[in-house]
């Protein structure tokens, strides 16, 4: 019999040993009869020999192999009843912990999905990648110092040289957002990556359907005009229908025909950025931007390099040959007469081979630490709601001890009452699981638009899975065996006394534990309090932070100009002037007061380089990159940048006039501390023999470019007109009193006029543009202070409870001492004394592990010291007036009690 | 209270006892516990306490079985019997209870000479 079936067979078996224990008492007492004695002495003589037939009953049952599981569904049942008895506590408790619980895995499924989840690709652990990952674009500079990004020649050279790796597979760092049609279907916004012909091989990856991308696709260039679509993608578009394969996708004047479906789950490498089409990258081309040199130039680095390891090849051999290779292979491309700048740059080049198997992700780097101190505030969180109901259960332990004493005088053993307890334990911890996870649930989709707020959240699954729900499991044990161990040991033990004798229960009070475990609710609170206002603070530093121009009155428009066919190359001015008369038509409209496209308007990535001035010689402070900006003539005015000095663009600029440059402050302090830059001429790159061909014509104030907390920073504008391109980003600044919801759709209007193939991919202000740049800090600042205060309200709950449960022992005594006349004022005074007690306590214990804690949250904050008086000030504050409010209750309380209530007592 | 026994059972030899008494035909365990009061000679007298979770454990092992059959008194009673690996097991059990008296009783027997 199976121990299930032996299970439903439980109450057959329990009858026939109730029946085999009654005949062999009857049968004992039949004896004694027949012995002389009279029946009513015999039964008496019986019973005593008997002993506990429950234990004997229980020794039974323990011989057998049912004995766990029986007596574990048997517990639980009871443990049901029980906390169905006080729902209460029940619902307190389990509220308590859904919130601890839930919090936990809703932060860890986010720290799963950002940091832990491997990559869905065969053996992941085999792959390394080629530097960290945290480079996105091109560069085509000379290799120096930690290297991420890699030619397209490095990569075939290096794989034909290699003998480490089984395969190494390349994929474009950009993640190219672009406007797709399938079959002669609208545009949408389709997200491509470009990949080696070794990518899904390497990886791992088969077809889901059709075929994967495959050598011959890559061989030479422009020879693979085909594309493998993501599943979700897949299912999106054709809904799992084959028919798919073969179908034409149009992408920016190309057309590429759909021969594989990749396997369910795999969106590529990076995290967070799911590809929905995967294109060779002997088609690179197609998707160039001005001023790229594409595949074809050695030093034009822009793919990320994954490697599969040989097998019984070590990481650090493959790292020593890979550093080996790199040198030789860099070196060569320097030509027969490299400049000793160049080979000093190479000497100094490495590659750092990192583990490839959980992909890369830009979001990684950035909420790597934050989501680690999320997590410990939240297992501190839940480290109080424990102690919180460990100190419930202590209380009552307190009450169930003729319960238990009970219990115990019928046989029950004392690892049986312990198992018991602890098994009620489990139930609530169990309850509160499931309603944490569900929280959980419904919390990951908004910490996710938390971390990337706007219109999409970060295409992020954070669902649980298996590794989350073991976690949540894991937790959920660790919490019940905390809060249950302790006062099911003390409750077993108290129930040894002989409890049986006194009604009341009046054991000592629950004293040194109870207010142990209150003492550090206290510290925690104030720690996660501190923690809490610190980032709050350097949150509000941050939004103060000036950055430079006009955050009011503004809306950015984002375009996408990929369907519009528009001709690009060196000189091609079509698209400059297109831009111009859609400024010029959207200055007309009513409420608009100036204009301007722009290549970066602020967060938008941006592009940098060193430049030189002739005649200036190279410091430390100008060596550093310039930050450049290429836009409109109305660029300054529609963003509200001031002008410091000289001028900026305007219609005289044009193609063929002198080149020309409006420079910032620093850049200007920089090259010209004591002198005007206006007039003075300028080369960008860092060769000293340039031609210096570019004149500043004026200077403005600093502003930020890539975000709030970066230092100054050189920036340099140029005019669309001598650096002609179409740029995506639109800023219209319109007046004071116009309303922005009636200048939005003229201005969609007058783009479609000129051009109706330009879309509109976007529209914000730019105050939502500035503060989403905020989210990170936001994220951590509000979540902080939300369960900063669930840890106070949680502290004041069990001190409330403690306190309660003190006034309400010694109801005679107080309603005595206030009988006999003591002032109210003194028996306030001896209750909120206790409290005092505690809260002096958690404070001494909490503020010194803050003040040497909080140091680790240094980089989080920003121009604010961790050991911020304001915000320690605050939450000391808090912590303050928080615990004697929930005392005060009590002690009001106490001061009420009258004589016959306190002679009923007892 | 309780009756204490004239002397304690060496560990394991309860089960043994129960097995040997049982071997002598379908027995309930009240009557196995008078039977081995008198096979002692009085000296030994077996707690329902020890019994019936022997005899419980004996039969999760599958060493005993039992049915309910109509007892002396016309009430019903769990009567247990050895089953074929029982009796292997009390055979083999026998055997090692009496080599280890044989040779508990010979270093003993050494001791009291050598004390004398």
């Amino acid at each position: 019999m199976s121990w299930l079936g032996r299970l439903f067979a439980r109450k057959r078996m329990e009858m026939e040993l109730d029946k085999e224990l009654r005949f062999h008492f009857e049968a004992q007492v039949a004896d004694k009869v027949r012995g002389g004695v009279p029946e009513s002495e015999a039964r008496r003589l019986t019973r005593i020999e008997f002993g506990g037939i429950d234990q004997i009953k229980e020794d039974c049952r323990e011989s057998r192999g049912t004995m766990g599981i029986e007596s574990t569904v048997q517990d639980v049942r009871y443990g049901l009843r029980q906390l169905r008895r006080s729902p209460g506590f029940a619902l307190l408790a389990i509220v308590s912990l859904a919130l601890g619980i839930g919090a936990n895995t809703a932060i860890f499924s986010l720290l799963n999905a950002i940091l832990l989840r491997p990559l869905p690709v065969q053996s992941p652990g085999e792959l390394l990648l080629f530097g960290d990952g945290r480079a996105v674009g091109s560069t085509e500079a000379v290799p120096d110092g930690s290297w991420r990004l890699f030619s397209d020649a490095f990569f075939q050279d290096f794989r034909q040289k290699d003998r480490t790796f089984s395969g190494v597979a390349a994929v474009d760092s950009t993640d190219f957002a672009v406007k797709a049609s399938v079959a002669g279907a609208a545009y949408q916004t389709t997200h491509v990556n470009l990949v080696s012909g070794s990518y899904f091989s390497v990886l791992g990856v088969p077809a889901f359907l059709g075929r994967t991308i495959e050598e011959s696709d890559d061989s030479t260039p422009g020879s693979g005009p085909v594309a493998v679509a993501s599943y979700s993608w897949f299912q999106r578009h054709f809904d799992g229908n084959p028919s798919a394969l073969g179908k034409v996708i149009r992408i920016e004047s190309h057309d590429y025909t759909l021969v594989g479906v990749a396997n369910p789950g795999f969106s590529g490498v990076t995290v967070g950025q799911p590809a929905d089409l995967f294109v060779p990258l002997s088609m690179e081309k197609a998707f160039s931007r001005p001023g790229w040199n594409g595949i074809g130039d050695k030093f034009f680095q822009s793919l990320y390099l994954i490697g599969r390891l040989r097998p019984g090849v070590t990481a650090a051999q493959a790292s020593a040959e890979t550093n080996l290779l790199f040198r030789q292979i860099m070196r060569s491309y320097l030509g027969p007469q490299p400049s000793q700048k160049h080979l000093a740059d190479l000497a100094h080049a490495s590659v750092e081979l990192t583990p490839g198997g959980r992909g890369v992700s830009p979001l990684r780097y950035a909420f790597s630490l934050p989501l680690k101190i999320l997590m410990t505030i939240v297992a501190l969180v839940l480290l109080i709601a424990c102690a919180n109901i460990a100190n419930m259960l202590l209380a009552r332990g307190v009450a169930r001890s003729r319960e238990i004493g009970m219990r115990m005088a019928l046989g029950a053993s004392r690892r049986r009452i312990v198992v018991q307890l602890l098994t009620e334990s489990a139930v609530l911890a169990l309850l509160g699981a499931a309603a944490g996870v569900a929280l959980a649930w419904k919390a990951g989709a908004m910490l996710l638009h938390m971390t990337t707020p706007g219109p999409d959240s970060a295409p992020l699954n954070v669902s649980p899975d298996l590794r989350v729900l073991g976690f949540t499991l894991g937790v959920t044990v660790l919490t019940a065996i905390l809060f249950g161990t302790l006062p099911a040991l003390r409750t077993a033990d108290r129930a040894f006394t002989p409890a049986l004798k006194d009604g009341r229960g009046s054991s000592p009070v629950r004293g040194t534990l109870a207010r142990s475990l209150i003492v550090g609710q206290v510290a925690l609170s104030t720690l996660l309090l501190i923690v809490a206002g610190l980032f709050v603070h350097s949150l509000i530093h941050l939004a103060d932070v000036d950055t430079g121009f006009d955050e009011h009155n503004a809306l950015v428009f984002t375009l996408d100009s990929s369907t519009a066919n528009l001709p690009h190359g060196p000189g091609e001015m079509r698209s400059v002037s297109l831009q111009e008369q859609i400024e010029e038509r959207v200055r007309a409209i009513p409420g608009v007061q100036s204009d301007s496209f722009a290549f970066v308007v602020f967060h938008d990535g941006g592009w940098s380089d060193q430049v030189l001035f002739q005649g200036i010689p190279r410091t430390p402070a100008n060596g550093e990159d310039v930050s450049f900006n290429i836009t409109g003539n109305g660029f300054f005015s529609a963003m509200g940048i001031p002008l410091i000095a000289g001028r900026t663009f305007n219609s005289e600029d044009r193609q063929n006039s002198p080149k020309v440059a409006v420079i910032n402050q620093t850049m200007a302090r920089r090259f010209f501390p004591s002198s005007s830059p206006i007039g003075r001429r300028f080369g960008i790159g860092e060769t000293p023999d340039h031609p210096g061909d570019i004149e500043v014509i004026g200077v403005v104030k600093d502003v930020r470019y890539f975000t709030l907390n970066e230092g100054p920073m050189m920036e340099a504008y140029f005019p669309s007109t001598q650096n002609p391109g179409f740029f995506s980003n639109f800023v219209v600044r319109y007046a004071p009193n116009a309303n922005p919801q009636e200048i939005i759709s003229p201005v969609r209007h007058a783009i479609a006029a000129i051009n109706p193939n330009i879309l509109v991919d976007s529209v914000t202000s730019l105050e939502e543009q500035v503060d989403r740049t905020l989210a990170r800090q936001s994220l951590i600042a509000q979540l902080s202070t939300f369960f900063a205060v669930l840890a106070v309200l949680l502290a004041c709950i069990g001190i409330y409870g403690l306190l309660s449960y003190s006034v309400a022992r010694r109801t005679s005594e107080l309603g005595i001492r206030l009988a006999l006349g003591a002032p109210l004022s003194r028996l306030l005074w001896t209750v909120l004394r206790e409290s005092l007690i505690l809260l002096v306590l958690g404070l001494a214990i909490g503020l010194p592990v803050a003040l040497t804690s909080t140091r680790i949250l240094k980089s989080l904050l920003y121009e604010l010291s961790p050991l911020d008086p304001i915000s320690f000030a605050i939450a000391i504050g808090a912590i303050v007036v928080m615990t004697l409010a929930a005392a005060w209750f009590p002690a009001h309380r106490a001061t009420r009690i009258g004589p016959s209530q306190a002679l009923r007592a007892e | 209270m309780k009756t204490e026994d004239r002397f304690d059972l060496p560990q394991g030899t309860l089960d043994l006892l129960i097995m040997r008494v049982v071997a002598l035909g379908p027995i309930h365990g009240y009557a196995i516990a008078q039977r081995i009061q008198q096979m002692s000679r009085e000296a030994l007298q077996v707690q329902q306490g020890s019994l019936y979770p022997a005899l419980h454990r004996l039969e999760y092992k599958k060493l005993l079985r039992a049915s309910w059959q109509a007892s002396d008194t016309g009430r019903e009673a769990k009567f247990y019997e050895l089953t074929a690996r029982g009796q292997d097991h009390l055979k083999a059990e026998t055997e090692n209870w009496k080599r280890l008296i044989d040779v508990v009783g010979l270093i003993l027997k050494g001791t009291a000479e050598g004390i004398s």
